[in-house]
Protein backbone atom coordinates (compact mmCIF):
# COMPACT_ATOMS: atom_id res chain seq x y z
CA UNK A 1 0.00 0.00 0.00
CA UNK A 2 1.23 3.49 -0.78
CA UNK A 3 0.34 5.42 2.28
CA UNK A 4 0.59 3.57 5.57
CA UNK A 5 -3.01 4.66 7.47
CA UNK A 6 -2.30 3.07 10.50
CA UNK A 7 -5.14 0.39 12.22
CA UNK A 8 -7.51 3.52 13.63
CA UNK A 9 -7.51 5.19 10.96
CA UNK A 10 -8.84 2.82 8.64
CA UNK A 11 -11.27 1.72 10.98
CA UNK A 12 -12.11 5.09 10.67
CA UNK A 13 -12.22 5.14 7.07
CA UNK A 14 -14.32 1.86 6.88
CA UNK A 15 -16.88 2.88 9.18
CA UNK A 16 -17.84 6.16 7.55
CA UNK A 17 -17.70 4.00 4.57
CA UNK A 18 -20.23 1.77 5.69
CA UNK A 19 -21.94 4.02 7.35
CA UNK A 20 -22.95 5.98 3.86
CA UNK A 21 -23.81 2.56 2.98
CA UNK A 22 -26.48 1.88 5.55
CA UNK A 23 -27.86 5.26 5.13
CA UNK A 24 -28.32 4.73 1.46
CA UNK A 25 -29.61 1.08 1.55
CA UNK A 26 -30.77 0.28 5.09
CA UNK A 27 -34.01 2.19 5.11
CA UNK A 28 -35.34 0.74 1.25
CA UNK A 29 -34.48 -2.92 2.50
CA UNK A 30 -36.16 -2.26 5.39
CA UNK A 31 -39.32 -1.29 3.16
CA UNK A 32 -38.74 -4.73 1.42
CA UNK A 33 -38.46 -7.30 4.50
CA UNK A 34 -42.05 -5.25 5.63
CA UNK A 35 -43.65 -5.58 2.13
CA UNK A 36 -42.94 -9.77 3.16
CA UNK A 37 -45.02 -9.20 5.99
CA UNK A 38 -48.27 -10.08 6.13
CA UNK A 39 -49.35 -8.48 9.13
CA UNK A 40 -51.09 -3.97 8.35
CA UNK A 41 -48.92 -3.13 11.21
CA UNK A 42 -45.19 -2.30 9.50
CA UNK A 43 -42.49 -4.34 10.63
CA UNK A 44 -39.74 -7.08 9.73
CA UNK A 45 -41.76 -10.57 9.46
CA UNK A 46 -40.59 -13.88 11.39
CA UNK A 47 -38.89 -16.19 9.07
CA UNK A 48 -42.15 -18.40 9.67
CA UNK A 49 -44.55 -15.50 9.11
CA UNK A 50 -42.95 -14.52 5.62
CA UNK A 51 -45.66 -14.21 2.97
CA UNK A 52 -46.28 -13.28 -0.16
CA UNK A 53 -49.62 -11.66 0.34
CA UNK A 54 -49.06 -8.42 -0.80
CA UNK A 55 -47.64 -9.38 -3.60
CA UNK A 56 -50.60 -11.95 -4.85
CA UNK A 57 -53.02 -8.52 -4.21
CA UNK A 58 -50.74 -6.41 -6.78
CA UNK A 59 -52.33 -8.09 -10.13
CA UNK A 60 -55.66 -6.54 -8.70
CA UNK A 61 -54.95 -3.38 -8.32
CA UNK A 62 -56.08 -2.04 -11.89
CA UNK A 63 -54.41 1.54 -11.34
CA UNK A 64 -51.08 0.28 -10.25
CA UNK A 65 -50.78 -2.31 -13.27
CA UNK A 66 -52.21 0.14 -15.80
CA UNK A 67 -49.51 2.41 -14.28
CA UNK A 68 -47.16 -0.45 -14.57
CA UNK A 69 -47.74 -1.29 -18.26
CA UNK A 70 -47.36 2.58 -18.88
CA UNK A 71 -44.22 2.95 -17.27
CA UNK A 72 -42.69 -0.01 -19.54
CA UNK A 73 -43.58 1.41 -22.55
CA UNK A 74 -42.06 4.82 -21.77
CA UNK A 75 -38.87 3.92 -20.16
CA UNK A 76 -38.13 1.21 -22.90
CA UNK A 77 -38.29 3.74 -25.73
CA UNK A 78 -36.53 5.94 -23.71
CA UNK A 79 -33.64 3.78 -23.25
CA UNK A 80 -33.37 3.13 -26.81
CA UNK A 81 -33.42 6.54 -27.87
CA UNK A 82 -31.59 7.97 -25.14
CA UNK A 83 -28.90 5.47 -26.00
CA UNK A 84 -28.67 6.13 -29.42
CA UNK A 85 -28.77 9.57 -29.09
CA UNK A 86 -25.65 9.16 -26.78
CA UNK A 87 -23.74 7.22 -28.80
CA UNK A 88 -24.11 9.68 -31.73
CA UNK A 89 -22.98 12.17 -29.17
CA UNK A 90 -19.76 10.22 -27.71
CA UNK A 91 -18.90 9.44 -31.39
CA UNK A 92 -19.25 13.84 -32.09
CA UNK A 93 -17.08 14.26 -29.32
CA UNK A 94 -14.05 12.35 -30.09
CA UNK A 95 -14.45 14.10 -33.30
CA UNK A 96 -14.42 17.74 -32.06
CA UNK A 97 -11.04 19.21 -30.63
CA UNK A 98 -11.63 22.79 -29.81
CA UNK A 99 -15.46 22.93 -28.99
CA UNK A 100 -14.71 19.48 -26.86
CA UNK A 101 -15.72 20.71 -23.74
CA UNK A 102 -18.72 23.15 -25.08
CA UNK A 103 -19.97 19.91 -26.34
CA UNK A 104 -19.54 17.61 -23.12
CA UNK A 105 -21.41 20.53 -21.32
CA UNK A 106 -24.21 21.08 -23.49
CA UNK A 107 -25.33 17.23 -23.51
CA UNK A 108 -24.09 17.37 -19.79
CA UNK A 109 -26.36 20.56 -18.65
CA UNK A 110 -29.72 19.18 -18.86
CA UNK A 111 -28.96 17.01 -15.70
CA UNK A 112 -29.13 19.66 -13.74
CA UNK A 113 -32.13 21.37 -14.95
CA UNK A 114 -34.39 20.39 -11.72
CA UNK A 115 -37.01 18.30 -12.57
CA UNK A 116 -40.04 20.67 -11.43
CA UNK A 117 -38.70 23.58 -14.10
CA UNK A 118 -38.05 20.99 -16.72
CA UNK A 119 -41.50 19.15 -16.72
CA UNK A 120 -43.24 22.23 -16.40
CA UNK A 121 -41.75 24.37 -18.94
CA UNK A 122 -41.77 21.49 -21.30
CA UNK A 123 -45.54 21.28 -20.54
CA UNK A 124 -45.34 24.93 -21.58
CA UNK A 125 -44.27 24.56 -24.89
CA UNK A 126 -46.19 21.37 -26.00
CA UNK A 127 -49.56 23.51 -24.30
CA UNK A 128 -49.00 26.09 -26.68
CA UNK A 129 -47.94 24.43 -29.56
CA UNK A 130 -51.05 22.40 -29.40
CA UNK A 131 -49.91 18.58 -28.32
CA UNK A 132 -51.68 16.87 -26.33
CA UNK A 133 -50.31 15.23 -22.76
CA UNK A 134 -49.63 11.39 -23.76
CA UNK A 135 -47.34 9.03 -23.65
CA UNK A 136 -44.81 10.66 -26.37
CA UNK A 137 -44.43 13.49 -24.24
CA UNK A 138 -43.21 11.82 -20.84
CA UNK A 139 -41.03 10.17 -23.47
CA UNK A 140 -39.85 13.65 -24.72
CA UNK A 141 -39.27 14.74 -20.56
CA UNK A 142 -37.16 11.54 -20.16
CA UNK A 143 -35.12 11.62 -23.36
CA UNK A 144 -33.31 14.74 -21.83
CA UNK A 145 -33.09 13.55 -18.35
CA UNK A 146 -31.70 10.00 -19.27
CA UNK A 147 -29.44 11.42 -22.14
CA UNK A 148 -26.65 12.72 -19.75
CA UNK A 149 -26.28 9.37 -17.48
CA UNK A 150 -25.83 7.59 -21.27
CA UNK A 151 -23.41 10.07 -22.80
CA UNK A 152 -21.14 9.65 -19.50
CA UNK A 153 -21.28 5.99 -19.33
CA UNK A 154 -20.63 5.46 -23.23
CA UNK A 155 -18.17 8.43 -23.16
CA UNK A 156 -16.18 6.01 -20.12
CA UNK A 157 -16.32 2.73 -22.61
CA UNK A 158 -14.41 4.64 -24.93
CA UNK A 159 -11.42 3.95 -22.70
CA UNK A 160 -11.46 0.47 -24.31
CA UNK A 161 -11.04 1.84 -27.74
CA UNK A 162 -7.50 2.93 -28.81
CA UNK A 163 -6.46 5.46 -31.35
CA UNK A 164 -3.84 3.27 -32.63
CA UNK A 165 -6.38 0.45 -33.74
CA UNK A 166 -8.44 2.64 -35.91
CA UNK A 167 -4.94 4.12 -37.21
CA UNK A 168 -4.13 0.76 -37.93
CA UNK A 169 -7.15 -0.02 -39.47
CA UNK A 170 -6.98 2.85 -41.69
CA UNK A 171 -3.97 2.19 -42.55
CA UNK A 172 -5.11 -1.34 -43.76
CA UNK A 173 -8.20 0.36 -46.08
CA UNK A 174 -11.03 0.01 -43.94
CA UNK A 175 -13.74 3.44 -44.26
CA UNK A 176 -14.83 5.26 -41.12
CA UNK A 177 -17.87 2.95 -41.42
CA UNK A 178 -15.74 -0.38 -40.78
CA UNK A 179 -13.83 0.88 -38.71
CA UNK A 180 -16.81 1.97 -36.56
CA UNK A 181 -18.45 -1.64 -37.32
CA UNK A 182 -15.45 -3.82 -36.51
CA UNK A 183 -13.86 -1.66 -33.53
CA UNK A 184 -15.33 0.74 -32.04
CA UNK A 185 -18.81 -0.93 -31.97
CA UNK A 186 -17.37 -4.61 -29.87
CA UNK A 187 -15.14 -2.47 -27.72
CA UNK A 188 -17.83 -0.33 -26.49
CA UNK A 189 -20.26 -2.82 -26.69
CA UNK A 190 -20.69 -3.43 -22.64
CA UNK A 191 -21.17 0.50 -22.01
CA UNK A 192 -23.91 0.67 -25.17
CA UNK A 193 -25.75 -2.45 -22.88
CA UNK A 194 -24.93 -0.67 -19.54
CA UNK A 195 -26.51 3.03 -21.01
CA UNK A 196 -30.03 0.71 -22.27
CA UNK A 197 -30.47 -0.61 -18.82
CA UNK A 198 -29.34 2.95 -16.98
CA UNK A 199 -31.81 4.82 -19.42
CA UNK A 200 -34.44 2.30 -19.31
CA UNK A 201 -34.47 2.94 -15.21
CA UNK A 202 -34.23 6.38 -14.68
CA UNK A 203 -37.28 7.17 -16.61
CA UNK A 204 -38.82 3.89 -15.03
CA UNK A 205 -38.38 5.42 -10.95
CA UNK A 206 -38.63 9.41 -13.05
CA UNK A 207 -41.17 10.88 -11.13
CA UNK A 208 -41.25 14.86 -11.16
CA UNK A 209 -41.21 15.26 -15.08
CA UNK A 210 -43.51 12.61 -15.33
CA UNK A 211 -45.96 14.33 -12.94
CA UNK A 212 -46.35 17.41 -15.20
CA UNK A 213 -46.45 15.36 -18.28
CA UNK A 214 -48.35 12.48 -18.10
CA UNK A 215 -51.72 12.38 -19.87
CA UNK A 216 -54.64 10.22 -19.00
CA UNK A 217 -52.60 7.38 -18.10
CA UNK A 218 -50.21 8.10 -15.39
CA UNK A 219 -47.40 6.21 -14.63
CA UNK A 220 -46.10 3.97 -11.87
CA UNK A 221 -44.14 6.74 -9.95
CA UNK A 222 -47.04 9.20 -10.13
CA UNK A 223 -49.81 7.15 -9.23
CA UNK A 224 -47.62 5.66 -6.27
CA UNK A 225 -46.75 8.91 -4.89
CA UNK A 226 -50.63 9.88 -4.38
CA UNK A 227 -51.18 6.47 -3.13
CA UNK A 228 -47.70 6.67 -0.46
CA UNK A 229 -49.96 10.12 0.56
CA UNK A 230 -53.34 9.01 1.14
CA UNK A 231 -52.32 6.31 3.36
CA UNK A 232 -49.90 3.56 2.74
CA UNK A 233 -51.28 0.19 2.29
CA UNK A 234 -49.15 -2.63 2.86
CA UNK A 235 -49.17 -3.11 -1.34
CA UNK A 236 -47.42 -0.16 -1.90
CA UNK A 237 -44.76 -1.51 0.11
CA UNK A 238 -44.90 -4.69 -2.47
CA UNK A 239 -45.25 -2.56 -5.31
CA UNK A 240 -42.28 -0.27 -4.24
CA UNK A 241 -40.32 -3.45 -3.08
CA UNK A 242 -40.54 -5.09 -5.90
CA UNK A 243 -39.58 -2.38 -7.84
CA UNK A 244 -36.78 -1.51 -5.74
CA UNK A 245 -35.35 -5.12 -6.28
CA UNK A 246 -35.39 -4.98 -9.48
CA UNK A 247 -33.79 -1.79 -9.97
CA UNK A 248 -30.73 -2.70 -7.82
CA UNK A 249 -30.81 -6.31 -9.28
CA UNK A 250 -30.34 -5.13 -13.17
CA UNK A 251 -27.50 -1.76 -12.06
CA UNK A 252 -25.58 -4.61 -9.94
CA UNK A 253 -25.42 -7.11 -13.17
CA UNK A 254 -25.13 -3.99 -15.36
CA UNK A 255 -22.25 -2.32 -13.48
CA UNK A 256 -20.30 -5.44 -12.43
CA UNK A 257 -20.52 -6.42 -15.85
CA UNK A 258 -18.96 -3.16 -17.25
CA UNK A 259 -16.19 -3.11 -14.21
CA UNK A 260 -15.14 -6.74 -15.08
CA UNK A 261 -14.99 -5.40 -18.62
CA UNK A 262 -12.49 -2.60 -18.08
CA UNK A 263 -10.32 -3.66 -15.25
CA UNK B 1 -17.81 17.85 -59.03
CA UNK B 2 -19.38 16.90 -55.69
CA UNK B 3 -21.19 18.49 -52.94
CA UNK B 4 -19.39 20.14 -50.25
CA UNK B 5 -19.04 17.51 -47.63
CA UNK B 6 -20.09 18.94 -43.86
CA UNK B 7 -17.51 17.48 -41.31
CA UNK B 8 -18.43 14.15 -40.05
CA UNK B 9 -18.62 15.70 -36.13
CA UNK B 10 -21.87 17.97 -37.51
CA UNK B 11 -23.58 14.97 -39.00
CA UNK B 12 -23.15 12.86 -35.89
CA UNK B 13 -24.01 16.26 -33.40
CA UNK B 14 -27.21 16.96 -35.47
CA UNK B 15 -29.60 14.51 -34.32
CA UNK B 16 -28.39 14.93 -30.10
CA UNK B 17 -28.73 18.24 -30.71
CA UNK B 18 -31.76 18.75 -32.36
CA UNK B 19 -33.20 17.15 -29.14
CA UNK B 20 -31.03 19.41 -26.68
CA UNK B 21 -32.70 22.52 -28.43
CA UNK B 22 -36.25 21.53 -28.56
CA UNK B 23 -36.81 19.83 -25.45
CA UNK B 24 -33.83 21.45 -23.04
CA UNK B 25 -33.63 24.59 -24.49
CA UNK B 26 -37.23 25.90 -26.06
CA UNK B 27 -38.40 24.77 -22.20
CA UNK B 28 -35.64 27.28 -20.59
CA UNK B 29 -36.15 29.78 -23.47
CA UNK B 30 -39.83 30.22 -22.84
CA UNK B 31 -39.36 29.89 -18.81
CA UNK B 32 -37.04 33.46 -18.89
CA UNK B 33 -39.56 34.97 -21.46
CA UNK B 34 -42.82 34.16 -19.49
CA UNK B 35 -41.14 35.01 -16.10
CA UNK B 36 -41.42 38.56 -17.92
CA UNK B 37 -45.26 38.47 -18.52
CA UNK B 38 -48.30 39.38 -16.62
CA UNK B 39 -50.61 37.00 -14.75
CA UNK B 40 -54.38 38.56 -13.94
CA UNK B 41 -55.25 36.71 -10.53
CA UNK B 42 -59.28 36.58 -11.26
CA UNK B 43 -58.93 34.97 -14.58
CA UNK B 44 -55.75 32.93 -13.98
CA UNK B 45 -55.03 33.93 -18.04
CA UNK B 46 -51.35 34.95 -18.66
CA UNK B 47 -50.62 38.16 -20.76
CA UNK B 48 -47.81 38.98 -23.32
CA UNK B 49 -47.50 42.53 -21.38
CA UNK B 50 -44.08 43.15 -20.17
CA UNK B 51 -44.03 42.88 -16.37
CA UNK B 52 -41.48 42.56 -13.43
CA UNK B 53 -44.62 41.49 -11.15
CA UNK B 54 -43.27 37.80 -11.14
CA UNK B 55 -39.91 38.92 -9.86
CA UNK B 56 -41.59 41.24 -7.09
CA UNK B 57 -44.12 38.52 -6.24
CA UNK B 58 -40.84 37.14 -4.99
CA UNK B 59 -40.37 39.31 -2.37
CA UNK B 60 -43.74 38.39 -1.32
CA UNK B 61 -45.39 35.69 1.34
CA UNK B 62 -41.86 35.39 2.39
CA UNK B 63 -40.99 33.61 -0.95
CA UNK B 64 -37.14 34.66 -0.60
CA UNK B 65 -36.77 32.85 2.29
CA UNK B 66 -37.81 29.83 0.41
CA UNK B 67 -35.32 30.52 -1.40
CA UNK B 68 -32.61 31.34 1.00
CA UNK B 69 -32.68 28.28 3.10
CA UNK B 70 -33.08 25.95 -0.24
CA UNK B 71 -29.39 26.92 -0.40
CA UNK B 72 -28.95 26.71 3.01
CA UNK B 73 -30.25 23.43 3.25
CA UNK B 74 -28.03 22.38 -0.71
CA UNK B 75 -25.27 23.96 1.58
CA UNK B 76 -25.36 21.48 4.63
CA UNK B 77 -26.17 18.74 2.62
CA UNK B 78 -23.43 18.95 -0.02
CA UNK B 79 -20.76 19.73 2.82
CA UNK B 80 -22.19 16.55 5.30
CA UNK B 81 -21.82 14.56 2.36
CA UNK B 82 -18.74 15.25 1.22
CA UNK B 83 -17.69 14.16 4.83
CA UNK B 84 -18.95 10.52 4.04
CA UNK B 85 -17.86 10.53 0.55
CA UNK B 86 -14.31 11.39 0.95
CA UNK B 87 -13.42 8.62 3.31
CA UNK B 88 -15.38 6.08 1.07
CA UNK B 89 -13.64 6.92 -2.02
CA UNK B 90 -10.64 6.91 -0.28
CA UNK B 91 -11.57 2.91 1.15
CA UNK B 92 -12.73 1.91 -2.39
CA UNK B 93 -9.57 3.46 -4.23
CA UNK B 94 -6.53 3.08 -1.57
CA UNK B 95 -7.89 0.34 1.04
CA UNK B 96 -10.11 -2.06 -0.92
CA UNK B 97 -8.91 -5.22 -3.09
CA UNK B 98 -9.82 -5.67 -6.74
CA UNK B 99 -12.77 -7.81 -5.82
CA UNK B 100 -14.17 -5.58 -3.18
CA UNK B 101 -13.61 -2.30 -5.20
CA UNK B 102 -15.60 -3.71 -7.83
CA UNK B 103 -18.59 -4.58 -5.04
CA UNK B 104 -18.29 -1.05 -3.68
CA UNK B 105 -18.55 0.39 -6.99
CA UNK B 106 -21.58 -1.16 -7.91
CA UNK B 107 -23.13 -0.52 -4.33
CA UNK B 108 -22.86 3.22 -5.12
CA UNK B 109 -23.84 3.41 -8.26
CA UNK B 110 -26.50 1.70 -7.61
CA UNK B 111 -28.63 4.28 -5.97
CA UNK B 112 -28.39 6.88 -8.92
CA UNK B 113 -30.80 4.50 -10.79
CA UNK B 114 -33.39 3.22 -7.73
CA UNK B 115 -36.36 5.06 -7.28
CA UNK B 116 -35.71 8.57 -5.12
CA UNK B 117 -39.71 8.69 -4.53
CA UNK B 118 -39.36 5.00 -2.93
CA UNK B 119 -35.94 5.72 -1.04
CA UNK B 120 -37.73 8.94 0.55
CA UNK B 121 -40.65 7.27 1.28
CA UNK B 122 -38.97 4.08 2.80
CA UNK B 123 -37.15 6.48 5.45
CA UNK B 124 -40.91 7.23 6.65
CA UNK B 125 -40.84 3.53 8.04
CA UNK B 126 -37.64 4.21 10.05
CA UNK B 127 -37.99 7.60 11.54
CA UNK B 128 -41.73 7.88 12.13
CA UNK B 129 -43.67 7.84 16.08
CA UNK B 130 -43.53 3.77 15.86
CA UNK B 131 -40.94 3.43 13.06
CA UNK B 132 -37.62 1.43 13.71
CA UNK B 133 -35.64 4.22 15.34
CA UNK B 134 -38.00 4.89 18.36
CA UNK B 135 -38.93 1.58 18.45
CA UNK B 136 -35.31 0.78 19.26
CA UNK B 137 -34.54 3.86 21.43
CA UNK B 138 -37.15 2.94 23.95
CA UNK B 139 -36.49 -0.80 23.63
CA UNK B 140 -33.16 0.43 24.80
CA UNK B 141 -34.33 2.48 27.13
CA UNK B 142 -32.62 5.47 26.03
CA UNK B 143 -35.93 7.67 25.62
CA UNK B 144 -39.86 7.04 27.18
CA UNK B 145 -41.45 8.29 24.95
CA UNK B 146 -40.94 8.74 21.19
CA UNK B 147 -38.79 11.16 19.61
CA UNK B 148 -41.74 13.61 17.37
CA UNK B 149 -38.69 15.64 15.45
CA UNK B 150 -37.36 12.74 13.90
CA UNK B 151 -39.79 12.41 11.02
CA UNK B 152 -41.91 15.67 8.98
CA UNK B 153 -38.81 17.82 10.22
CA UNK B 154 -35.73 19.27 8.77
CA UNK B 155 -33.93 16.96 10.09
CA UNK B 156 -35.83 14.27 8.21
CA UNK B 157 -35.56 16.19 5.61
CA UNK B 158 -31.69 16.74 5.37
CA UNK B 159 -31.15 12.72 6.50
CA UNK B 160 -33.57 11.88 3.30
CA UNK B 161 -31.36 14.09 1.15
CA UNK B 162 -28.03 12.88 1.91
CA UNK B 163 -29.36 9.39 1.49
CA UNK B 164 -30.58 10.38 -2.32
CA UNK B 165 -27.34 12.45 -2.85
CA UNK B 166 -24.52 11.16 -1.77
CA UNK B 167 -22.99 8.93 -4.52
CA UNK B 168 -23.21 12.18 -6.19
CA UNK B 169 -20.17 13.31 -4.25
CA UNK B 170 -18.77 9.99 -4.19
CA UNK B 171 -18.05 9.54 -7.91
CA UNK B 172 -16.37 12.91 -8.90
CA UNK B 173 -14.18 12.02 -6.05
CA UNK B 174 -12.98 8.60 -6.61
CA UNK B 175 -12.76 9.99 -10.41
CA UNK B 176 -10.26 12.47 -8.92
CA UNK B 177 -8.17 10.06 -6.64
CA UNK B 178 -7.43 7.89 -9.86
CA UNK B 179 -5.88 10.71 -11.25
CA UNK B 180 -2.94 11.19 -8.64
CA UNK B 181 0.15 10.43 -8.95
CA UNK B 182 0.86 7.10 -6.55
CA UNK B 183 4.75 8.45 -6.48
CA UNK B 184 3.76 11.25 -4.68
CA UNK B 185 2.50 9.20 -2.35
CA UNK B 186 5.16 6.81 -1.98
CA UNK B 187 7.92 9.88 -1.98
CA UNK B 188 5.70 11.54 0.94
CA UNK B 189 5.74 8.40 2.76
CA UNK B 190 9.53 7.75 2.48
CA UNK B 191 10.39 11.44 3.90
CA UNK B 192 8.50 10.05 6.78
CA UNK B 193 5.03 12.00 6.45
CA UNK B 194 2.41 9.69 8.37
CA UNK B 195 -1.31 9.45 7.16
CA UNK B 196 -2.45 12.48 7.89
CA UNK B 197 0.39 14.63 6.60
CA UNK B 198 0.03 12.83 3.61
CA UNK B 199 -3.52 13.69 3.22
CA UNK B 200 -3.59 17.51 3.85
CA UNK B 201 -0.84 18.20 1.95
CA UNK B 202 -0.65 15.94 -0.92
CA UNK B 203 -4.02 14.20 -1.40
CA UNK B 204 -6.40 16.53 -0.66
CA UNK B 205 -4.82 19.54 -2.96
CA UNK B 206 -4.46 16.97 -5.62
CA UNK B 207 -8.04 15.93 -5.66
CA UNK B 208 -9.61 19.73 -5.37
CA UNK B 209 -11.15 19.27 -8.35
CA UNK B 210 -13.33 16.53 -7.24
CA UNK B 211 -14.05 17.83 -4.00
CA UNK B 212 -15.26 21.01 -5.57
CA UNK B 213 -17.17 18.84 -8.73
CA UNK B 214 -18.91 16.66 -5.69
CA UNK B 215 -19.91 19.75 -3.44
CA UNK B 216 -21.58 20.75 -6.52
CA UNK B 217 -23.33 18.08 -7.68
CA UNK B 218 -24.91 17.20 -4.76
CA UNK B 219 -25.71 20.93 -4.24
CA UNK B 220 -27.33 21.79 -7.51
CA UNK B 221 -29.32 18.28 -7.44
CA UNK B 222 -30.63 19.42 -3.59
CA UNK B 223 -31.60 22.69 -5.20
CA UNK B 224 -33.61 20.99 -7.55
CA UNK B 225 -35.42 18.26 -5.49
CA UNK B 226 -38.61 18.00 -4.82
CA UNK B 227 -39.29 14.54 -3.39
CA UNK B 228 -37.46 14.36 -0.16
CA UNK B 229 -39.33 17.59 1.13
CA UNK B 230 -42.88 16.12 0.25
CA UNK B 231 -42.24 13.03 1.37
CA UNK B 232 -40.35 13.67 4.94
CA UNK B 233 -40.86 17.32 5.50
CA UNK B 234 -43.02 19.11 8.31
CA UNK B 235 -46.41 20.69 7.94
CA UNK B 236 -44.89 23.98 6.56
CA UNK B 237 -41.81 22.60 4.99
CA UNK B 238 -40.85 23.72 1.73
CA UNK B 239 -38.21 23.86 -0.95
CA UNK B 240 -38.15 25.81 -4.01
CA UNK B 241 -39.13 22.93 -6.19
CA UNK B 242 -42.06 22.40 -3.64
CA UNK B 243 -42.84 26.39 -3.86
CA UNK B 244 -43.02 26.44 -7.31
CA UNK B 245 -45.27 23.34 -7.88
CA UNK B 246 -47.08 25.52 -5.22
CA UNK B 247 -47.49 28.69 -7.17
CA UNK B 248 -48.68 26.66 -10.11
CA UNK B 249 -51.93 25.74 -8.71
CA UNK B 250 -53.65 29.31 -9.64
CA UNK B 251 -51.08 29.27 -12.96
CA UNK B 252 -48.99 31.41 -12.01
CA UNK B 253 -46.69 31.04 -14.79
CA UNK B 254 -44.74 34.43 -14.47
CA UNK B 255 -44.21 33.91 -10.56
CA UNK B 256 -43.23 30.09 -10.86
CA UNK B 257 -41.02 31.22 -14.01
CA UNK B 258 -39.23 34.32 -12.02
CA UNK B 259 -38.62 31.71 -9.20
CA UNK B 260 -37.31 29.55 -11.99
CA UNK B 261 -35.16 32.02 -13.80
CA UNK B 262 -33.72 32.46 -10.19
CA UNK B 263 -32.95 29.66 -9.87
CA UNK B 264 -31.54 28.43 -13.21
CA UNK B 265 -29.01 31.14 -12.91
CA UNK B 266 -27.75 30.07 -9.85
CA UNK B 267 -27.22 26.33 -10.79
CA UNK B 268 -25.96 27.30 -14.34
CA UNK B 269 -23.58 30.07 -12.92
CA UNK B 270 -22.16 27.23 -10.37
CA UNK B 271 -21.52 24.83 -12.69
CA UNK B 272 -19.91 27.05 -15.51
CA UNK B 273 -17.74 28.62 -12.86
CA UNK B 274 -16.91 25.52 -11.60
CA UNK B 275 -15.85 24.23 -15.37
CA UNK B 276 -14.03 27.20 -15.82
CA UNK B 277 -11.74 26.52 -12.39
CA UNK B 278 -11.55 22.62 -12.24
CA UNK B 279 -12.61 21.43 -15.86
CA UNK B 280 -15.67 19.14 -14.85
CA UNK B 281 -15.31 17.82 -17.96
CA UNK B 282 -11.64 16.49 -17.91
CA UNK B 283 -12.43 14.19 -14.62
CA UNK B 284 -14.59 11.75 -17.09
CA UNK B 285 -11.90 11.76 -19.66
CA UNK B 286 -10.28 8.53 -19.97
CA UNK B 287 -6.16 8.69 -19.64
CA UNK B 288 -5.24 6.07 -21.78
CA UNK B 289 -3.22 6.93 -24.90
Amino acid sequence: MMIREGLFNRILLWAITIAGLIVIYAPPLYLLAVSFNPALQPGVPRLSDLSLTWYAALPHERALVGALQQSLIIATITAVLATGMSLLAALAYFELRATRTAWFLTVILPMFVPGVIQGLALSAVFTRSGIKASTLTVIAGHLLWAMPFAFIVILTSFAAVRRSYLTAAADLGATRWRQFVDITLPLIRPGLISAVIFSFLLSLNEFTRAFYLAGRQNTLPVVLFGKMNSGASPVIYAMSGAIFLVSVGCVALASVHFLLRRN
Amino acid sequence: MTAPRLPISSALMTPPLMAILALGLAPLTIVVVWSFWSWDPSTYWIKPDLSLAGYAGILEAGRWTVIVSTLVKAFATALLCLLIAYPTAYAVHFLAGRRLSIILLALITIPFFTSYLIRSFSWRLVLGRTGVLNTWLQDLGMINAPLDWLLFSNFAVIVGLIASYLPFATFPLLLSMRRVDPTFLAAAQDLGAGFWKSLTSILLPLTMSGIFAGFLFVFVMVVGSSTEVQMLGGAGASIVSVMINDVMRVANYPLAFAISTIVLIVIFGLVLIGNRMFGLSSLFEDQSP
